[in-house]
């Protein structure tokens, strides 16, 4: 019984650290990101994000979630699209086309140094991920596109909208 | 411009979020410690050891990317360092595993911004097992 006990703490204690330790990045990032909307900073990096977010075909205000995503991990991004959603800055295309994205290639200076320390070549391991994640969620964005205009036009204010 | 309401909307911001990520990591973290504790790892990695020839790995990476899929990455790396392999078959296992980690509590996060549980597994193992074999293939 104590096993169990111990066992179950040791999920309770592991779950919070994990906790903190966002808790460290996402506060400070939160205040950040208010600071960058007063003083218009963030405007300026969404359009200067905007090329990438046109190929992928997500909106400009999805930028900076799936920087944080990339950059801290999917947690983290995952966090900042919550928010973002709250807001009523992203529509459920471009949530589902963000989380295609994460999902696939996060966290990339952790994930690729963590193999580096076994030999294996980060640089390499980085470009196929992000690569990948890429193209793939291009395709997705093409494809939900299609269905789009195969709905008709009930669901296609959204898309003058952008 | 700034005021002291930009700090106290980021500050709220902030915790609003870390109280949503909480509600889901703390109890997948849980159930993950407690599966860690059985031999449902050892009993997964015998049921695909036999699959691990298609990626050109040995049987026993099989426990490495069991590892890596259900608890994380550094899991998965602690076991790579128990087998022997070659640079070729680290390579492959470091592609696959980035591809798909973690998968219980990042699908746990995924599901909570809204994603179907069944398109982030598809996508993940999807990626992994496909340049697992590719790899195998083109190294």
């Amino acid at each position: 019984m104590a096993g169990v006990f111990n066992i179950l703490l040791e999920g309770l204690t592991g779950g919070l650290v994990s906790v903190f330790k966002i808790a460290l990045i996402v506060i400070p990032l939160m205040v950040i990101m208010e600071i960058a909307k007063d003083l218009h900073i963030l405007d300026r990096i969404t359009d200067m994000c905007s090329p990438i977010t046109d190929i992928l075909g997500i909106s400009k205000t999805s930028a900076f979630p799936l920087a944080v995503g990339l950059a801290f991990g999917l947690a983290y991004g995952a966090g900042v699209i919550i928010q973002s959603a709250k807001q009523g800055n992203i529509d459920k295309r471009d949530l589902i086309l963000m989380s295609v994205f994460l999902v696939c290639c996060h966290a990339v200076i952790e994930d690729s140094l963590v193999f580096v320390a076994v030999g294996v070549n980060g640089l390499w391991l980085l470009t196929i991920r992000t690569v990948t994640a890429f193209v793939l969620t291009v395709a997705v964005s093409r494809i939900i596109a299609v269905k789009h205009e195969e709905n008709g036009s009930s669901e296609s204010d959204n898309d003058t909208m952008q | 411009m700034i005021s002291s309401d930009t700090f106290k909307r980021g500050a709220k911001n902030g915790i609003d979020t870390l109280i949503e990520l909480t509600k889901v990591i703390v109890p997948v973290y849980m159930i993950v410690t407690v599966i860690k504790h059985t031999p449902v790892f050892s009993f997964i990695a015998g049921v695909f050891s036999p699959v691990m020839k298609v990626f050109g790995l040995p049987g026993e990476a099989a426990i490495v990317l069991v590892l890596g899929n259900l608890l994380n990455i550094y899991a998965g790396i602690g076991a790579m360092a128990s087998i022997t392999l070659t640079a070729k078959q680290a390579a492959i296992i470091a592609l696959m595993l980035s591809f798909s980690h973690n998968l219980i509590v990042e699908t746990a996060v995924s599901k909570k911004v809204g994603v179907s549980i069944f398109l982030v597994l598809a996508i993940r193992l999807g990626l992994a097992a496909a340049t697992g074999v590719i790899l195998n293939l083109v190294l």
